[in-house]
């Protein structure tokens, strides 16, 4: 692939046919995609969003014992505080110590924007090994210092031979990429760059004497071992819920589930390539690092959607269980679940059905809960995703099969979105976190379609989709009070017009 | 040692000046930056004051450049030029004002030039200069105001000798800037006077017009607002007066009187209504006395705040509450001049910023006994500070109270700690996060 060992990560425009701008019909969308348009498209009216360095320290704040130095002026890292809260929050559900992640600004100012940053970085790399003792030092690379030139890893070399934690460089310079999901290749490129993956000898685990009486049963113990054990990769948008439902599933099929990268730490990452098989929870979260293990360890890898409703929890399970030989136990595995589940839903999904719905939030979790909303038989009015890429293409192959009146916008841009919930009028949005107090705002009931604090993957997450939205429906007051009083920014001729009208191309 | 930060308290000067965008009524910001910049700063506003939230034209609806890699190579005059011809024609607002952000003033695109065409068709567009890497949210507060009371507000034909205008406490950065102001302008109301507070609900774009009007610039800081208030008086006549925040009675009485003095209000009027808010007061305040005092809650205490709190709050702990405050903290980067400002003798100030560094000096200060029989520990402590000082008093064994930014363990709508009421709310939550424990 050769990217793995550039300095460097590619963003995901230049890696994939990727792009954050479109409005229209889903045939149109991929079409554009596989013909490389998408990327060509831009808007003549931008709002502000998030960056791609804000994803690549949310990512690295959740492993632990990590310190962040931002190398940057004072504001870049200011989401830090509440990432490293929600951190903690996260290690401390998932039975780890919940301490938040300290982090350094190297507080770049206008004369180390003329002489350059780097010695400045290098001290304060060794300021944060020193006061906080941590494990991994992640070093984080933003616009100001990458346009003046700071050469990133020569400083990090240098801090090697000094710190005694290791180093991992992170280059996200906010205005190289609009799309928010380069972050998680820039973070599995820093790891990956880093770290090793695999376990070392007497550290964690006692190598084989081959002329001990037992070396060939604990060979076999360990081969057997890897053979059932799978990692599982997360990302920041899936709870600890989700983990557990996910690894309930795997467990039921006789296979140990190991959780990366996020909420892992140094020593556990170690264990990566001890495993039989790499699985990804999302499309477009993590081929660039499952790629990466297939190439360096032989390790396959599964991408099968996300496993959210019936049949998508099926197909993922069945896609792994290939692997090992369990599609029967898989398929009974499935069977037996639903026939359970569907009973308990069946009442929520009674209430819900032939309701018009909005979603909104990543291209594949926004496709996968479309097409199932649209099999428990409700309406889809139209999908927004934040970015689009090819890796998404499975799934909304999907979506255009159960929902080919569906509008879709690839759009971060909230007065896109504000047009759309005017006159598409939906009862009910399902919608990214972040964007939950404009829906209030806008009166329309609104459900998060993902939520760190509850599940919503499996069996056990499509009950709780179901009975929260059910619950939201039950006092829409908040909503329908709060929007009577609100002002919006908009001119009222915009909503007159077209939803897409200012993207150019 | 370089002048990194541990964990800043403070992010740049787009960042301030986004914060105070945010919180003035029908001002609709133009962000020329990356995309990511206005999501990032004001998201640290929205949920690290206290979930301050988003209103009108702010977080995710602030219109950007959202400049790419494109425009870091061949410039974004052209790209400036097309996000505000469009904000213009989408967003509905009394005015309009360009922050920049490093990106585009290190590659030196002309936002001055791109706005004066706009202002010569007689657009309400006014550009501020914002780069991270001069200064942090404190001077995009001042610059932020500067670009608007004294770039684009004309000077008023008339003065009003009753109307006042408020500076000084920062949106965000002084997470109770709302309730104090709202305080302030009850009590300066009472005593006969027209409040500009700018950044309080009720307030509209004419406050902000009328401004240049106001008789006396009452800036609450001595440092932040400052420089901004000089510009003022210079353009438009305007007198200031730095004042502390007042928290407290024996402060509010004081500063009412003073305001009284500089506006040649009427003496028995003011008076009176210092009469009427002390009894109000001490009618509350007493029967605090019995939890207060069998409560044996008198404590040592430690302040971590901002350069335009420190003072006045420790002011309120020794004075009103009979505390013994042992370090105050000051966690603004400040000049030698700023500082020597604040350091008048009354009370001893530290200068720090890290949440690290401070604990570190806390326990360098007030060593913990180490098991000894006789020990005279800085014990029973109260750490009145950041969310950050949550750990570092939890560490110490101490009590806290999250007051200055970032507040991420409380929920804040108009609570304010200034002037009577702010006194008796501060008196009621330094109690009251005791008493939470209880179940």
């Amino acid at each position: 692939m050769g990217n793995y060992d550039a300095k460097v990560p590619p963003i995901r425009e230049a890696r994939l046919k990727a792009g954050d701008t479109f409005g229209g019909a889903l045939c149109e969308l991929m079409d554009c995609c596989r013909e490389g348009c998408l990327i060509q498209k831009n808007r003549s009216f931008w709002q502000a969003g998030s960056c791609q360095m804000n994803g690549a320290m949310m990512m690295a704040g959740t492993l632990e014992k990590t310190v962040i130095v931002n190398h940057s002026p004072g504001g870049c890292s200011a989401q830090l505080h509440f990432l490293s809260f929600q951190a903690a929050k996260g290690m401390g559900r998932r039975g780890k110590p919940n301490l938040s992640v300290p982090w350094l600004s190297t507080n770049l100012t206008e004369s180390d924007v003329i002489g350059g940053g780097e010695k400045k970085l290098l001290e304060t790399i060794e300021y944060a090994d020193k006061t906080f003792r941590p494990e991994l030092i992640f070093v984080v690379l933003t616009c100001a210092p990458s346009i003046i030139g700071d050469d990133l890893d020569e400083v990090v070399q240098t801090a090697r031979g000094r710190v005694n934690a290791e180093i991992v460089s992170l280059h996200c310079p906010g205005f190289k990429s609009r799309i928010f999901a380069s972050a998680y290749d820039t973070f599995y490129h820093g790891l990956l760059k880093t770290l090793s993956f695999s376990p070392k000898p007497w550290l964690d685990y006692r190598p084989i004497d081959e002329n001990a009486p037992d070396a060939e049963l604990r060979y076999a113990a360990w081969a057997w071992q890897k053979a059932h054990t799978v990692n599982v990769w997360n990302a920041t948008s899936i709870g600890s819920d989700d983990e557990a439902e996910v690894a309930r599933l795997l467990g039921a099929l006789g296979l140990t589930t190991r959780i990366y990268a996020e909420y892992a730490s140094r020593d556990e990452l170690r264990k990566v390539s001890e495993a039989a098989l790499n699985i990804s929870m999302c499309d477009v979260h993590d081929d660039y690092i499952l790629k990466y293990l297939e190439e360096e360890f032989g390790t396959p890898y599964v991408i099968a959607g996300m496993p959210i409703g019936f049949r998508h929890t099926r197909e993922w399970l069945l896609a792994i269980a290939a692997h090992f030989h369990l599609e029967r136990q898989a398929e009974a595995l499935a069977d037996y679940e639903e026939k359970i589940a569907k009973d308990a839903i069946a009442p929520y999904a009674e209430k819900i059905k032939g309701k018009r719905v909005l979603i909104y939030g990543g291209a594949v979790r926004a496709g996968v809960e479309a097409t199932v909303m649209a099999e428990l038989g409700l309406e889809i009015l139209g999908i927004r995703t934040y970015h689009y890429d090819e890796g998404a293409d499975a799934v909304f192959k999907d979506v255009e099969r159960l929902s080919p009146e569906a509008t879709i916008s690839v759009s971060t841009q909230l007065f896109e979105m504000t047009h759309q919930i005017k006159t598409l009028k939906p009862d009910l949005v399902l919608s990214h976190n972040g964007t939950q107090g404009y829906m209030a705002k806008l009166g329309v009931v609104s459900v998060q379609l993902f939520d760190m604090d509850k599940v919503f993957f499996g069996y056990t997450g499509i009950f709780q989709i179901l009975r929260r939205i059910v619950f939201e429906f039950k006092n829409t007051s908040y909503r329908d009070r709060l929007s009577k009083r609100i002002r919006l920014p908009y001119k009222q001729a915009y909503f007159e017009g077209n939803t897409f009208q200012y993207i150019k191309n | 040692m370089s002048d990194f930060v541990e964990r800043p308290r403070s992010s740049c000067p787009l960042g301030g000046a986004l914060a105070t965008l945010a919180n003035l009524p029908d001002i609709v910001p133009i962000i020329h930056a990356a995309g990511g910049c206005g999501g990032n700063l004001t998201a640290s506003i929205a949920f690290g004051a206290g979930y301050l939230g988003d209103g009108y034209c702010t977080g995710r609806t602030s219109p950007t450049t959202a400049v790419s890699e494109t425009e870091v190579v061949f410039g974004g005059n052209e790209r400036l030029e097309e996000q505000i011809r469009t904000t213009l024609e989408l967003m509905e607002g009394k005015l309009y004002v360009v922050a920049t952000g490093c990106m585009t003033e290190m590659i030196g695109d002309d936002t001055d030039g791109v706005v004066r065409e706009f202002q010569a068709e007689g657009k309400p567009v006014v550009a501020i200069s914002t780069p991270s890497f001069r200064g942090d949210s404190y001077h995009g507060y001042e610059i932020a105001l500067d670009g608007i009371f004294n770039k684009f507000l004309p000077k008023a034909k008339k003065k009003n000798p009753k109307l006042v205008n408020i500076f000084g406490l920062v949106p965000g950065y002084d997470p109770f800037f709302r309730g104090d102001l709202e305080e302030i302008e009850r009590l300066l109301t009472a005593v006969g006077l027209s409040v500009n507070t700018f950044f309080t609900p009720g307030q509209t774009f004419e406050n902000i017009a009328s401004a240049p009007s106001a008789a006396l610039n009452i800036v609450f800081s001595r440092v932040w607002g400052r420089d901004f208030a000089g510009k003022f008086e210079e353009k438009h006549d305007t007198p200031h007066l730095i004042a502390d925040l007042p928290v407290g009675p024996e402060a509010t009485d004081a500063f009412l009187l003073q305001i009284a003095d500089k506006l040649g209000l009427d003496l028995q009027k003011v008076q009176k209504i210092i009469e009427k808010e002390n009894s109000t007061f001490y009618g509350y305040f007493e029967r605090g006395a019995d939890i207060f005092c069998d409560g044996d809650l008198k404590h040592y205490a430690a302040t971590v705040t901002n350069a335009t709190y420190a003072l006045p709050l420790t002011r309120f702990l020794t004075r009103e509450l009979g505390w013994v405050v042992t370090d105050s903290f000051v966690t603004d980067k400040l000049t030698d001049t700023q500082k020597s400002v604040l350091n008048d003798g009354e009370f001893p100030l530290q200068f720090l910023q890290g949440a690290q560094e401070i604990a570190r000096a806390l326990n360098n200060n007030h060593p913990n006994g180490r098991g000894q029989r006789y020990f005279d520990d800085l014990s029973p402590l109260y750490i009145l500070g950041s969310t950050l000082e949550k750990r570092t008093a939890a560490a110490r064994g101490a009590r806290s109270l999250s007051l200055s930014f970032p507040v991420y363990d409380r929920f804040i709508t108009d609570r304010g700690y200034a002037g009577y009421r702010g006194g008796l709310h501060l008196f009621e939550d330094l109690v009251g996060q005791i008493m939470s424990v209880k179940s």
